[in-house]
């Protein structure tokens, strides 16, 4: 109840301060620059300046608090040991030496190169099939429906599909183990396989990812004009090239946002390696080894920051490639 | 179906409205031989309106069991306990304690984590008298307040940790009838048991169960067998040099440890379902081959708790039972016993929390449990009348009587290395790393947190 009455005037009290700060900053910004008096053409222009600022001057504020402000204060974080001393630079030569570092950073380069290149293929082959067969949209709902499960609800899901029984211990019932043994196989254990079971988690993200890059890829596809592939047609094109040197290329610029975002996407991968293996067996990466620092077992807020501050950078160039092409895009 | 559906319901109502009724206080009060004068002398605590918040590890049955013993305080003191349980309750408390929300007691498996929080002064101290009650009261009392003193944030040592509920680890679990009806006799020392794996073996059976799997903590169940190995290669110096890292953990000491638990974990035949399943395998499906017809293993290593993961209805020490983990017969190391504990401490102070500490020392609040389930304490003063088991008192007979007791390294190292690398160090070995390799890695990540 206490919840409810604090949430409900919180609430109140955001909506009503945010018209009331519009509302009575405007009155303010035209009693100090009047509209009129011997001034009123330099006061409606200086006005006019500072106005919009006046609107975004909150959002401004809120962005630093909640964007800028955690940025630094992770920077400061990760230059300060177990008990708060500054250490200077100490935890990043740390991180440079560290063998589990280096092992999450050559994965999440391979889930960084894989995932993002198969889930836009796969999205792309999606939106070209179903493109123009009549029960397309069915086959695009059950390509899409995977992106409406949790990362984790994927991976309860994918770890019966990897699930392996010892051979005492009764019958198979992982489902890639028993396909395995239908074709006269022998039943592995897929996510302890060296380097392999790396390709099976990223299975599960391609798995969830696929769908939306149809979606999007499927829409561009339906705005490339018909004027062009009539033209091919009638120049004698078959469907393949006027799938790769007509349609491609018109749809280039929307790829590359799928494509990156994505990739950003895939830089914060936690959840499906943390439900699946825990990074273990060779899989981890960055996320999962920047949780382990910061709360598993003696916290390192100090290692931890570090970490995040790659991912951070690594995320950053991506993410404004990713927004500059977006912005392209609209133009 | 409908009236089925409602006779279901009504049933399921009628089961948990009894539950209520009975299984507020288990025992009556006054009736068998537990130690009720504890129980009336806390009725002199009034903590009416108090609200007291505990968090631990335990789920499931043990929750269960906790609550039985936590519904005494309430009913004597008039408190209202609420506890929770979390499976990673290493993160949960660390998150908890961090963003300043902590619960008033918790309850950690590891020492290691209490004196991490406790020299970031989110613990608060018991008082000093405490600390004299476990000595006097413990049996082998220096040794538990030696494990509860950590140096705080001003870096003077004081007590911040109780020891309530005692696990001990050097067990091998087995079916007394499978035994009988393979012809095989408990072994007496490390030499019998390896002749008995390999016995097994020849008959055409798997001696072991193995399974490291445990979520986001896969991999202790080996740390375990490497310590018991550690006690029975290595002098209890040795063993104590290890844990602060006197002793490198890459010191071929070390290393022939790690190789002893290689020897029953790698090998194909000596395991059920194979080397390959035993990382995969989770601990809590891994006891249960024994129990399957024909029987997929024969013995499992395992801490005093694992019955609670027995089939429904398995009754220790006739169904199933246990032997000590021998040693070698040929080395001078005497029994060694590996146990380990819950420790309690106070992440929020208050009235409740404290008398609720004061409660732990009284024998009822050990009785409760031990009159249950696979609760083992070093409490001089409870009534041992009460085990319902033989077993179990057996259980607690090595507990009391070892030669060497030493409590479970990796609980004892810096949580990054007992409860994160040393883990994952383990389940690598398991999959075939080589050892040397495995002890190094985690040698250079104790070396990099100094």
């Amino acid at each position: 109840m206490d919840q409810l009455l604090f949430a409900v005037s919180t609430i109140v009290v955001g909506v009503f301060g945010c018209v009331a700060y519009f509302y009575f900053s405007n009155i303010l910004l035209d009693r100090l620059l009047p509209a009129s008096g011997p001034n009123a053409g330099a006061n409606i222009n200086k006005a006019n300046a500072i106005r919009p600022w006046l609107f975004v001057l909150p959002a401004l504020l809120v962005l630093g608090l909640y964007l800028v402000y955690p940025v630094f204060s992770t920077f400061f974080l990760s230059m300060r040991d177990t008990r708060g001393a500054f250490i200077g630079a100490d935890n990043y030569t740390w991180l440079a030496g560290d063998e589990k570092f280096r092992e999450s950073l050559g994965n999440n380069l391979l889930w960084l190169v894989i995932v993002p290149a198969a889930s836009t293929f796969f999205g792309l082959v999606a939106a070209g099939l179903t493109d123009r067969i009549k029960w397309g949209s069915i086959a695009q709902s059950l390509v899409f429906m995977p992106m409406a499960i949790s990362f984790v609800g994927a991976s309860v899901i994918w770890k019966f599909i990897y699930d392996y029984r010892g051979e005492n211990q009764g019958e198979q019932i992982g489902l890639l183990n028993a396909i395995v043994e239908v074709f006269g196989g022998s039943a592995q254990t897929w996510i302890t396989v060296p380097f392999w079971n790396n390709l099976f988690l990223m299975i599960i993200l391609i798995w969830i990812q696929t769908g939306f890059a149809m979606v999007i890829l499927s829409a561009a596809l339906k705005g490339i004009s018909e004027e062009t592939i009539e033209a091919a047609y009638l120049d004698g094109a078959t469907p393949m090239q006027i799938f790769f040197k007509i349609k491609i290329p018109q749809i280039w610029g929307t790829i590359a946002v799928v494509w990156t975002t994505i990739t950003v996407t895939v830089l914060k991968v936690f959840d499906i390696v943390f439900a699946m293996t825990n990074g273990q067996w060779g899989t981890q990466v960055l996320a999962n080894l920047m949780y382990d620092w910061m709360f598993r077992g003696s916290p390192d807020f100090g290692r931890g920051s570090a970490i995040v501050m790659v991912i951070m950078l690594l995320v950053t160039p991506v993410m404004i490639w990713n927004i500059s092409n977006a912005h392209k895009e609209n133009r | 179906m409908k009236n089925a559906f409602y006779a279901s319901a009504a049933a399921l109502a009628l089961t948990v409205g009894m539950a209520q009724a009975d299984g507020h206080l288990k025992f009556a009060p006054g009736e068998g031989a537990f130690s009720w004068d504890s129980f009336e002398a806390l009725k002199s605590m009034d903590l009416s309106g108090e609200e007291i918040s505990i968090l631990g590890p335990w789920l499931g049955p043990d929750k269960e069991l906790i609550e039985s013993v936590v519904h005494y305080f309430e009913d004597a003191t008039g408190a209202d306990v609420e506890y929770s349980g979390s499976d990673s309750f290493e993160q949960q408390i660390v998150i908890d304690t961090e963003a300043g929300s902590p619960p008033n007691i918790a309850i950690f498996p590891q020492p290691g984590l209490a004196a991490d929080l406790a020299s970031k002064g989110l613990l608060a101290p018991l008082p000093a008298e405490t600390a004299d009650w476990v000595r006097d009261n413990y049996a082998a009392g220096q040794s538990w307040v030696d494990l509860g003193t950590y140096a705080g944030k001003d870096g003077a040592d004081a007590l911040y940790g109780f020891f309530y509920k005692v696990d001990v680890k050097s067990l091998v679990w087995y079916v007394p009838e499978n035994f009988e009806d393979a012809g095989y006799d408990v072994p007496q020392s490390m030499e019998e048991l390896k002749a008995l794996t390999d016995q097994i073996v020849a008959d055409g059976g798997v001696p072991w169960c193995i399974g490291l799997g445990s979520g986001g903590a896969t991999g202790w169940p080996a740390t375990d067998w490497v310590e018991d190995m550690m006690l029975r290669i290595n002098t209890p110096q040795d063993y104590d040099a290890w844990t602060k890292n006197e002793l490198a953990f890459d010191d071929p000491k070390v290393v022939a440890a790690i190789e002893e638990f290689g020897a029953f974990a790698r090998n194909d035949a000596y395991v059920s379902g194979g080397a390959g399943a035993v990382a995969t395998t989770d601990f809590r499906d891994s006891p249960q081959g024994m129990f399957a017809s024909p029987p997929q293993c024969y013995m499992h290593r395992q801490a005093s708790f694992i019955p609670t993961f027995f089939p429904e209805g398995t009754e220790v020490g006739v169904d199933a039972d246990f032997f000590y983990f021998p040693a070698y017969a040929d080395k001078d190391l005497g029994k060694p016993v590996l146990g380990a504990g819950t420790v309690w401490g106070v992440t929020s102070d208050s009235k409740g929390a404290q008398a609720f500490m004061e409660f732990l020392k009284s024998p009822i609040a050990h009785e409760i449990w031990m009159a249950q389930k696979g609760f083992l304490t070093p409490h001089k003063g409870v009534n041992t009348e009460v085990y319902t088991d033989p077993t179990v008192a057996k259980m607690n007979d090595i507990l009391l009587n070892a030669d060497t007791f030493r409590f479970d390294g990796s609980d004892l190292m810096p949580g990054a290395i007992g409860t994160g690398v040393f883990w994952t160090g383990m389940v690598d070995y398991a999959g075939g790393k080589d050892a040397g390799e495995v002890a190094a890695s985690i040698q250079s990540t104790w070396d990099s947190i100094k």
